[in-house]
């Protein structure tokens, strides 16, 4: 049984950052796909394209972050805690990120047509963000009670 | 319903389908269309492919039956899986079956027994027949307007008028569709109404003729004869 606990334990541990690697890869490829599409009827603005496709790539930093703070002896008694919030904030991220991915295809779609929403077309994918920082802060927070 | 993310790419290489509407000139010519078309999967390019031939008139000979344009519809709806897409062809079905009956109405026939469509309407339509608008004001408020212009002998009038709603149709499935195959779909059957669009304008017609007979001809005048013929 303890090696079950153990287990789930360090599974834990890299869940952020396995799942935050994996939302971040789908993300940038959503993105990626339409900033592709987008520069084969645009003229210019390129780079801003590759920028804005790179934007999920911020989930698997916090992931890694998360890791690192959840990184200790596993132990039967912190084996639970370790798991719960691993996994958890791993699939928070993992949301973020693919969705992330989408509001930016859907921004780039838009930005080509009309590049003066750039900034204005980029604020889902801004809030989608916010709601990656609080899982990654409370992830932190929360580990601190974890012995 | 199709994998949301199936043609990312696809649809952000396509100018926006607004803009369509307002160029001077189609941003995005048939050939260029299918040309990027060709990143669909085989099984989507069929089902694309089936609700052209049906949807679009130039598609039907001169001297298509009712019954036979009828079955070739309902042959197609039995090919396209996706239910938002049934759903659209459904509706322009609607709307053809009132159109056909509003025309038969006014050469003075009686209310159709045969197939002279189908959908929600058809029966609803011959049990209405003394009806101006075969009580359907409320479901299709352009109905009215529909009529003034075929009783006022205005053929162009009454197809910007049907373009016109459905395109309406159109953009209102495609608000849930973003990057699929849906999403596609809507956007050729869009091109194809903004294509109508521009043939029902014959001064913009002869004015994109012009220009290409112009353009073929600066071709050939910077064309080297001599090193040709050398």
């Amino acid at each position: 049984m303890n090696e079950l606990v153990l287990t789930l334990g360090w599974l834990g541990i890299y869940a952020p950052m396995a799942l935050g690697a994996a939302s971040s890869a789908i993300g940038c490829s959503i993105a990626g796909m339409a900033s592709i599409g987008a520069m084969t009827e645009t003229e210019g603005g390129y780079g801003r394209f590759v920028g804005v496709s790179a934007f999920p790539s911020t989930m698997v930093i916090y992931g890694i972050v998360i890791m690192f703070t959840l990184n200790r002896d596993v132990t039967p008694e912190n084996a639970g805690g370790l798991f719960g919030i691993g996994i958890l904030s791993g699939i928070a991220l993992m949301y973020c990120g693919i969705w992330q991915g989408r509001a930016c295809a859907a921004a780039i779609n838009a930005t080509k047509e009309k590049p003066e929403i750039f900034g204005l077309a980029l604020a889902p994918a801004a809030i989608i963000e916010g709601f990656g920082v609080f899982a990654f802060v409370f992830a932190l927070v929360i580990s601190a009670g974890i012995s | 319903m199709s994998d949301q993310d199936a043609y990312i790419a696809l649809i952000s290489s396509l100018p926006g389908s607004e803009r369509l509407f307002v160029a001077k000139q189609p941003p995005l010519s048939r050939l260029r269309l299918d040309r990027r078309l060709k990143a669909l999967t085989p099984e989507d390019a069929k089902v694309l492919k089936v609700m052209e031939h049906a949807l679009n008139w130039s598609a039907y000979d001169m001297d298509v039956t009712d019954a036979q344009a009828v079955l070739r519809c309902k042959q197609a709806l039995a090919e396209i899986p996706q239910s938002s897409l049934r759903s659209l062809f459904l509706e322009r079905m609607d709307l053809r079956t009132v159109v056909a009956a509003l025309r038969l109405r006014g050469q003075g026939g009686n209310p159709p027994s045969g197939a002279y469509g189908f959908g929600l309407w058809s029966r609803h339509i011959p049990a209405n027949w003394g009806d101006p608008d075969f009580r359907l004001s409320t479901a299709m408020p352009w109905i009215k307007e529909a009529r003034q212009l075929l009783e006022a002998e205005d053929p162009l009038g009454l197809e910007r008028l049907l373009l016109s709603v459905s395109h309406t149709q159109l953009k209102r499935h495609a608000a849930r569709h973003l990057f699929d195959f849906e999403a596609v779909a809507i956007y050729v059957l869009i091109w194809n109404i903004f294509d109508r669009w521009a043939q029902s304008n014959p001064q913009n017609a002869a004015a994109r003729f012009e220009k290409l007979a112009q353009q073929a001809m600066s071709n050939v005048a910077d064309f080297d004869f001599e090193r040709v013929s050398a």
